[in-house]
């Protein structure tokens, strides 16, 4: 195979597909993206063998074919020749790519090894806003766990309504949930968040389509297309968790609230919480660290029910706060012990999140 | 070298709260403050000395003080920030002894038995020790010096404020005798009404009274109690406890474990056997180490450090398999296992769950069981026997 490319398009094509690619796949063939030329058209793939990356690219096609490059190196070397058009090729297991000058030439892999990566799911294609969807994911995605010991609390949980979609992450600290109307997704399933994260730096455009199956959930736009294996594990009950109404309600400014929590965190450590006093005069955050020092101060805001003292973990309650959107912050509390509930303007996001007992 | 005769000290520190807020925020000092809930439903946790003069208690409810004492500066209370300094107090007192038996966030006994060699006389090492909680924290404290507990306590109470009171060996009775009964350990309203009807009022009547009459009208157990007392006499010694560095538990097998559930089902016993002395405690920790001593006498130990602090077996076990998984047997039997918990807090904050993961709830339900009904109270069933079997065990 032989192509001829734009530098800038070429690179872009390939890191984005790159980012499928899996720093620490115990097999080799893995850390390869596979080019595959075909009419007037390179397809790139990358994949970790649960999220696969596709980018297509309009290419002059001097010969059909198909090779597997290595996924870093090769669209690192792209990215670093010098500007104009770049070549493509590989013959003999050998792939070289050039441009105005320098020449690399890589060991190409073996590309029969490269894995058939079922593509094509038979589930009905929503089509979504694609930067309100990824903004979306982004909002849900902060509650979502890194750890991969308890795989269920790593996705985020798409949930067919009768009149829309629900999105739900939860790491059993904080749960966060976003309701997007008129999205009819069909299916309910449980998609992993390091795939979806990918999404807004790979393959997001103006249009998005949705697509998913009880294995698969398939993102499709002008710019490629992301496919995840879905997680094969029951989300927990949720809506148990979450309580039915709040006693005490605090409105405050997003922007007040989200700079005191961040002084706050300067004298915090992670397992340090700020404490937040609420009375009828606003709120009054506070963090004391031993052998550190702390850090006090008062934010008006309006507030209605019982004089309390709730404490969070303030990185929680930044990514809460943070997520809302709108300039307001609702937060809705019961007791010190009991989860409290931040929510913004009516755009459907509301971020549970329970508290530090001290 | 002689030994000390007034061995016990009682350290109470003068406003605690009060005088850490104070070390914050100066416009404090020489004004009356109190500390306490501020609404209208609290009261006063601590009040200053300037505060008191007015009749302003602990205890009172926050709208009778404010009724007296309009003027006074009055702060929410922030049990964190007195936690803290707290902890400092006692890195202090432990400098001084082993022997530190703490009562309270600012209040403690020590036994100072073993400075005998280093300071003259109790009364310095009371000098020395409150030059240091000045010279480090600026605190007041108050040291009361004598030859039992409950003395040394009646006398922090005399040194008060900001002072040392000694109450010398042979002085005792002379100190009691005139005060009234109801300063005595362990007397509350209703002693001190059995006591009335028996025309005692002061410590010295009650020293007197015939014992078979104060037997009568308080029962034998609280008239022990009273006539010891009243004559200086207490046999309690100081009990430290608090924060043990690490608990742990261990045991050698009478025959070397090979089976995997055997291995399992000992390991399983230990955590219960260790969670029990960690919730007797009130203590949690988040690190965990396991010791496993194989056929050989090969001493392997691993250890690992949760989110959580751990305290309950259902917490415990899954990590002490975790680490167990990573010995490597080599074959042999297992001779002993260890395993113990450090990193140890007490009431440390702890991030709650929402689906209650923490298992909070249940090791809570699952410590005051244990504690009212003994330490096998609540069992993993794979521990438990069947009932007919254990009553015939």
């Amino acid at each position: 195979m032989r192509i001829r490319a734009e530098r800038d398009d070429l690179a872009d094509v390939l890191a984005r597909a790159a980012r499928a690619v899996g720093t620490r796949s115990p097999q080799q063939i893995l850390q390869g993206l596979l080019c595959d030329v075909r009419g007037n058209r390179l397809e790139v793939t990358g994949t970790d063998s649960d999220v696969t990356i596709r980018t297509t690219l309009e290419v002059e096609v001097l010969e059909a074919g198909r090779t597997v490059v290595p996924a870093k190196l090769a669209a690192e070397a792209v990215r670093k020749l010098p500007v104009g058009a770049v070549t493509l090729s590989a013959e003999e297991g050998e792939v070289e790519i050039t441009g105005n000058g320098p020449r690399f030439r890589l060991r190409e892999f073996v590309v029969n090894d490269f894995p058939d990566i079922p593509d094509t799911i038979e589930a009905p294609l929503v089509e979504v806003d694609g930067e309100a969807f990824v903004a979306a994911l982004a909002q849900v995605g902060v509650a979502a766990s890194g750890d991969d010991a308890r795989p269920t609390l790593t996705g985020i949980l798409f949930e067919a309504h009768d009149d829309g979609l629900r999105l739900v992450a939860t790491d059993s600290y904080r749960l966060a949930l976003r309701d997007l109307p008129g999205i009819a997704a069909g299916e309910t399933s449980l998609v992993p968040y390091r795939a979806l994260r990918e999404i807004g730096r790979t393959i997001a455009d103006a249009k998005l389509g949705v697509q998913l199956d009880d294995r698969q959930a398939a993102f499709s736009s002008a710019r490629g297309r992301m496919t995840a294996r879905v997680i094969e594990a029951t989300f927990p009950n949720y809506r148990q968790l979450l309580p039915d109404e709040y006693p005490n309600r605090l409105s405050v400014s997003k922007a007040a609230l989200l700079d005191a929590v961040g002084r706050a965190a300067l004298v915090a450590e992670e397992h340090i919480p700020v404490r937040l006093s609420l009375s009828e005069s606003g709120v009054e955050l506070s963090v004391t660290r031993q052998e550190v020092g702390e850090e006090t101060e008062h934010i008006e805001a309006a507030y209605s029910g019982e004089e309390m003292t709730i404490a969070f973990n303030t990185r929680y309650l930044t990514d809460g706060v943070g997520a809302v959107a709108g300039d307001e912050v609702v937060l809705e509390t019961i007791d010190p012990l009991k989860p409290g509930m931040l929510s913004g303007g009516s755009d459907g996001f509301q971020y549970l999140l329970m508290p530090v007992r001290l | 070298m002689e030994q000390f005769a007034t061995r016990f000290l009682h350290v109470d520190m003068d406003a605690f709260y009060v005088e850490v807020e104070r070390l914050a925020d100066p416009s404090l000092r020489g004004v009356p403050v109190i500390v306490g809930g501020l609404g209208s439903r609290g009261v006063v946790a601590a009040a200053s000395y300037e505060a008191r003069r007015t009749g302003v208690r602990s205890a009172m409810p926050i709208v009778e003080a404010r009724r007296r004492l309009p003027r006074a500066r009055y702060l929410p209370s922030d049990m964190a920030k007195y936690t803290t300094m707290s902890r400092r107090v006692f890195a202090i007192l432990d400098d001084f002894s082993p022997f530190v038996e703490p009562l309270s966030v600012d209040e403690a006994f020590l036994d100072i038995a073993g400075l005998r060699l280093h300071y003259d006389r109790p009364y310095d090492v009371a000098v020395a020790m409150r030059k240091r909680i000045r010279d480090e924290l600026a605190l007041p404290a108050s040291v009361g010096v004598a030859a039992v507990k409950f003395l040394a306590k009646m006398a922090s109470k005399e040194a008060k404020p900001d002072g040392i009171f000694v109450i010398d060996a042979g002085t005792e009775r002379a100190f009691l005798e005139p005060r009234n009964v109801v300063e005595l350990w362990g007397v509350g309203q209703a002693t001190l009404a059995s006591l009335a009807g028996l025309g005692i009022e002061t410590i010295g009547q009650l020293a007197e009274v015939p014992n078979d009459m104060l037997r009568r009208q308080v029962g034998v157990a609280a008239a022990a109690h009273l006539t010891a007392l009243a004559n200086g006499r207490d046999p309690r010694s100081v009990e430290p406890g608090r924060e043990a560095k690490s608990v742990s538990v261990e045991e050698t097998y009478p025959t070397d474990l090979t089976e995997s559930d055997e291995i399992d089902r000992a390991l399983l016993e230990l955590c219960h056997r260790l969670s029990g002395r960690l919730l007797k405690a009130h203590l949690a920790g988040k690190t965990l180490t396991l010791k496993v001593r194989l056929g050989d006498f090969t001493t392997v130990t691993r250890s690992l450090t949760g989110r959580q602090p751990l305290s309950d077996t259902s917490q415990i076990w899954p990590l002490a398999s975790e680490l167990l998984g990573k010995v490597a047997l080599s074959g042999q039997g297992i001779r002993l296992l260890g395993i113990g918990v450090t990193a140890l807090s007490e009431g440390e904050p702890t991030q709650l769950a929402i689906d209650g993961s923490d298992r909070t709830a249940l090791a809570d339900v699952s410590a005051v069981v244990r504690g009212r009904f003994g330490d096998d109270a609540v069992l993993p069933a794979r521990l438990a026997e069947p009932p007919e079997k254990k009553t015939q065990g």
